[in-house]
């Protein structure tokens, strides 16, 4: 009866449209005043404790390290690369847009931060080229979410957080689904190339290459700095994204120039900015969690689940409806910080891997950013491109289709996210 | 006096930022430095005690982050579902973002006294944290002292939707996209996450 | 009618021993008021972490804790970090004269002033050094990177043996441990393996260095305003939990040494006497300084109890 009551008023308030964070305080409030005997002062403690936990750290560093970099000129020197590399195959610039939003991917942790780095350059391009908005727009929008699978990851940062899962397990589990995503929409643009008879480009000699190679090299490293300091132990997940920041300040302002100095005040604002957001969630979605938790109620949920007789087939079914349905209406964090809490007592009472459930979820945002009528990726291409939202839609489709096979094969099929971290004793 | 207010609110954020990550990226060089069998650097270095930088790092972006969320109200970036509220006619559409605005100011100014009260007891306590050893209330004071400035900026974004009908992050000057691509900012834009004020925007 | 609850909270797993002795605390105080008394328990950081379950506690948002005693420095009862000081107690018969004797309850009583009744004194154990070198002589400790939790004289001993510490969360230690962003850290020996360190860990060195324990607490309100006769039935049964929380603790710490010798992954070894003594030697500087933290007639009061005399050394 409590659970009722606490998920009615959260989602009503949800619905009147004001912020998910301010309606999950609320409804703790609410339901703390009238319904228990907890104190109430445990809410300031636990607004103020909520993120007090070095981890969560992750997330303003990798999003101060994503904007430097977004404006620090790695994303055209790495469109370049991906041209001189696979622009004469079928598809051409797209599948060059593949591959950079991939490369892009593996140094920033956001998916949005990833669209506008790619997209804006490489969207004029296309059309100057001869595209159709369309192929472009769609390509962007979708491999752009590759940026919260492939590591670093911010909602895999938040998904440890509400699940004490590691972050460094997580982020190795996320690459191989990752590539493999990335392989699948890369096929989808050949494909849909072949078909229409989209200009290639010349191919590009090996010096050509090479130059391209050279010129980005120093965003290239920072993939190396990130991962290989995690997984040689020069530092933690949390210290590797602050190195993100420092290194990516460098390279954006001393060495690629991109970035004056007299713009970092407005950066470190922006990244600021962005992580209160980010982080005024957490805490209050913690708080939120602490009144499930003071009432039993994923107990509860866990134990009806399994009382029902349901198998993992059939939850993990469940949970993928549940997901996509969320992304409907709402953000990547918010979903994973609400519901991750709620549904992993179950998924680990009936066996799945903690690692394997983080990556689904992951994929699931990342499907949920690219449709209407939310979607971050979406409103952020429609930015750049200038198209409306239906437009968009329309041309999203072929690969958002790519994705939901692509979710199927995530969903069932473990090995693919926990080869890897079995393969170096993460977990 | 409120433009002031808005420039302390915007140096001390950034300052934070730039704080923190600083200060982490100093305990790392020091930790992998000092692993290194160098004889005189290797006895400098383990003179130097940086174990209370984790917890620095913390309590700054704490702090960074109570402030910043105050911030966040005045650039209008908190997210919501806005899906349904999107589809309604300007006029209906202007209460209900009336009513956030006032609920979100109506918790932030419960959880200032709530903090201001918490703060009060644990100002008689003995209390410290494990590494700088700073009075815990000092450190507590994040949350009346944000919390009080977002629930006046509430207010603030409020009245001036009540005067002229807009929000704050209705600007759509930035995302002019190409010729400066990397101004558009995400969270900021028609993305029905966000209240539409005027005809314009995502749910077509 | 209605039974009175006790919300007993706990940072840890249910299968450790402390997890163990919650539940059967529970299930003693239930019997022995008859149901007038539900206690529920929430293991796993379920309802608080670490670092705010004292402050939910003296607001009243939960009635029971076992936090470990380095808790309580932050707290203002800097005395309790007398248990972190190295090679303060030889043996359990030492620890125990002072725990269960009129030393340990005047520690105890300190608590009251910050509105918290402490019933007992909970075993983890005694803590071994684990690393990948084989650390015989405090000049094997140069340099390593030691993870510690949080506490001033913890960090005073990694300092000792010329060890750079390092705070990290329990949950991240594995890993750091697998990568080597730690190089080594310390550990009652169940700890050490149910945590699975020996598939990290080359040596686990059995230095009996540190002991490593929990004070249950109460808050002080709710305890008092409890019937009296409820009050000393709960004391009963924490006394006879309190026997089988020691108990266990020791039995978990022998058998999971047993486990980590078995496993092959770990070499386990037994400092020479003379090792020791050069671990103490180095160590003692650690009881000088942090004396006055602690209070020098506690340390000095300690000191008499077990029989320890640093002059000695
Ligand atoms: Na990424
Ligand atoms: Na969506």
């Amino acid at each position: 009866m409590n659970s009722l009551i606490i998920f009615v008023l959260l989602i009503a308030l949800m619905l009147t449209g004001m912020p998910i964070s301010i309606s999950l305080g609320l409804t703790v409030l609410t339901f703390l005043f009238t319904m228990t005997n907890v104190p109430i002062e445990s809410v300031a403690l636990k607004l103020f404790t909520g993120i007090e936990k070095f981890e969560i750290m992750a997330i303003p560093f990798f999003i101060l390290a994503g904007n430097f970099l977004t404006h620090g000129g790695v994303a055209r020197r790495m469109i370049r690369f991906a041209t001189a590399m696979v622009g004469h195959w079928h598809g051409g610039l797209g599948l060059a847009g593949v591959v950079a939003c991939a490369l892009f991917a593996a140094i920033s942790g956001s998916s949005p931060a990833t669209v506008i780095a790619i997209g804006s350059i490489l969207m004029p391009a296309m059309i100057n080229a001869g595209f159709p908005k369309r192929f472009g727009a769609g390509i962007i929008t979708t491999s752009g979410a590759l940026g919260i699978l492939i590591p670093p990851s911010i909602v895999m940062v938040m998904y440890a957080v509400a699940t004490n899962t590691s972050v460094g397990a997580l982020f190795l589990a996320g690459v191989m689904p990752g590539l493999v995503l990335a392989t699948m929409l890369g096929l989808t643009t050949w494909w849909r190339a072949r078909k229409n008879n989209y200009p290639r480009l010349p191919t590009a000699s090996w010096r050509e290459r090479f130059l391209a190679f050279k010129d980005s090299f120093w965003g290239l490293f920072l993939i190396v700095v990130v991962m290989g300091g995690i997984y040689t132990g020069i530092f933690t997940p949390t210290e590797a994204a602050a190195m993100a920041a420092v290194y990516a300040f460098i390279v954006a302002v001393f060495v690629y120039k991109d970035l004056s100095l007299k713009k970092v005040p407005k950066v470190l604002l922006d990244s600021a900015n962005m992580s209160a957001m980010l982080l005024y969630i957490i805490t209050n979605a913690v708080l939120f969690s602490f009144i499930m938790a003071n009432e039993n109620i994923p107990q509860h949920l866990a134990q009806w689940l399994l009382d029902m007789g349901f198998g993992s087939v059939i939850f993990l079914l469940a949970v993928n409806l549940l997901l996509l349905m969320a992304g409907n209406v709402m953000e990547p964090s918010s979903i994973v910080l609400i519901m991750a809490p709620i549904l992993f007592p179950v998924a680990s009472k009936l066996g799945i891997d903690p690692v394997h459930f983080g990556i689904m979820m992951t994929v699931n945002m990342e499907v949920g950013m690219c449709h209407p009528p939310v979607g971050l990726n979406l409103y952020v291409a429609s930015g750049i491109t200038k198209m409306g939202i239906t437009e968009l839609t329309v041309a999203v489709w072929p690969w958002l289709l790519t994705m939901l096979v692509f979710l199927v094969l995530v969903t069932y099929w473990p090995p693919l996210s926990l080869w890897l971290p079995h393969a170096f004793g993460m977990i | 006096m409120l433009k002031m207010l808005d420039h302390l609110e915007e140096w001390l954020i950034g300052l934070l930022m730039a704080a923190a990550t600083l200060l982490i990226f100093v305990a790392v060089v020091h930790r992998y430095l000092s692993g290194i069998p160098w004889p005189a650097l290797q006895d400098a270095l383990l003179q130097i005690n940086l174990s209370w930088a984790q917890e620095l790092c913390i309590y700054m972006f704490v702090w960074m982050a109570k402030f910043g969320a105050a911030y966040g109200v005045r650039t209008g970036i908190h997210v919501g579902v806005d899906v349904l509220i999107n589809r309604l006619s300007p006029a209906r559409r202007k209460y209900f973002i009336l009513f956030g605005l006032l609920a979100g100011a109506l918790f932030t100014g419960t959880v200032a006294a709530l903090g201001a009260h918490f703060v009060w007891a644990i100002g008689h306590t003995e209390q410290t944290s494990a590494d700088l050893e700073l009075p815990m209330w000092m450190v507590y004071l994040a949350i009346p002292c944000g919390s009080s400035l977002m629930c006046f900026r509430f207010l603030q974004v409020a009245a001036s939707f009540l005067k002229t009908g807009n929000l704050p992050h209705h600007d759509h000057g930035h995302v002019e996209g190409i010729e400066d691509p990397v101004d558009i900012a995400p969270y900021n834009l028609d993305d029905n996450l966000h209240p539409h004020t005027n005809g314009k925007g995502g749910a077509k | 009618d209605q039974p009175i609850i006790i919300k007993f909270s706990h940072v840890v797993a249910v299968d450790t021993p402390k997890g163990k002795a919650a539940v059967y605390f529970k299930r003693l105080a239930e019997e022995k008021t008859k149901g007038r008394v539900r206690v529920e328990v929430y293991p796993n950081s379920q309802l608080y972490k670490d670092k705010e379950e004292l402050e939910a506690l003296q607001l009243g948002s939960v009635q029971m804790l076992a936090p470990s005693l380095a808790k309580f420095g932050p707290l203002g009862a800097k005395e309790f970090e007398v248990f972190d000081l190295p090679y303060l107690f030889d043996d359990y018969a030492a620890l125990h004269r002072v725990t269960e004797g009129a030393i340990g309850q005047g520690l105890l009583k300190k608590l009251d002033s910050k509105g918290i009744v402490g019933l007992a004194f909970w075993d983890n154990g005694f803590k071994q050094m684990s690393a990948n070198k084989p650390l015989h002589m405090p000049a094997d400790f140069r340099g390593l990177k030691l993870r510690i939790q949080s506490s001033k004289v913890l960090d005073a001993q990694m300092r000792a043996l010329g060890a750079t510490p390092q705070v990290m969360a329990f949950s991240e230690v594995y890993q750091a441990l697998q990568t080597g962003v730690v190089d080594g850290t310390e550990n009652p020996a169940s700890n050490f393996y149910t945590q699975k360190m020996h598939e990290v860990q080359k040596y686990l060195i059995l230095s009996d260095h540190g002991y490593l324990g929990y004070a249950v607490i109460v808050n002080k309100q709710f305890w008092e305003e409890l019937p009296p006769d409820i009050r000393a039935q709960l004391q009963d049964a924490m006394k006879d939990a309190t026997r089988y929380a020691n108990a266990i603790a020791a039995v978990e710490n022998s058998t999971a040494l047993e486990a980590v010798r078995k496993s092959g992954k770990t070499q386990v070894i037994v400092l020479m006497p003379e090792e020791k003594k050069a671990w103490k030697k180095a160590l003692i500087k650690v009881h000088q300084d942090s004396g006055s933290r602690v209070g020098k007639d506690l340390l000095q009061s300690i000191y008499k109890e077990t029989g320890f005399n640093p002059a000695k050394l």
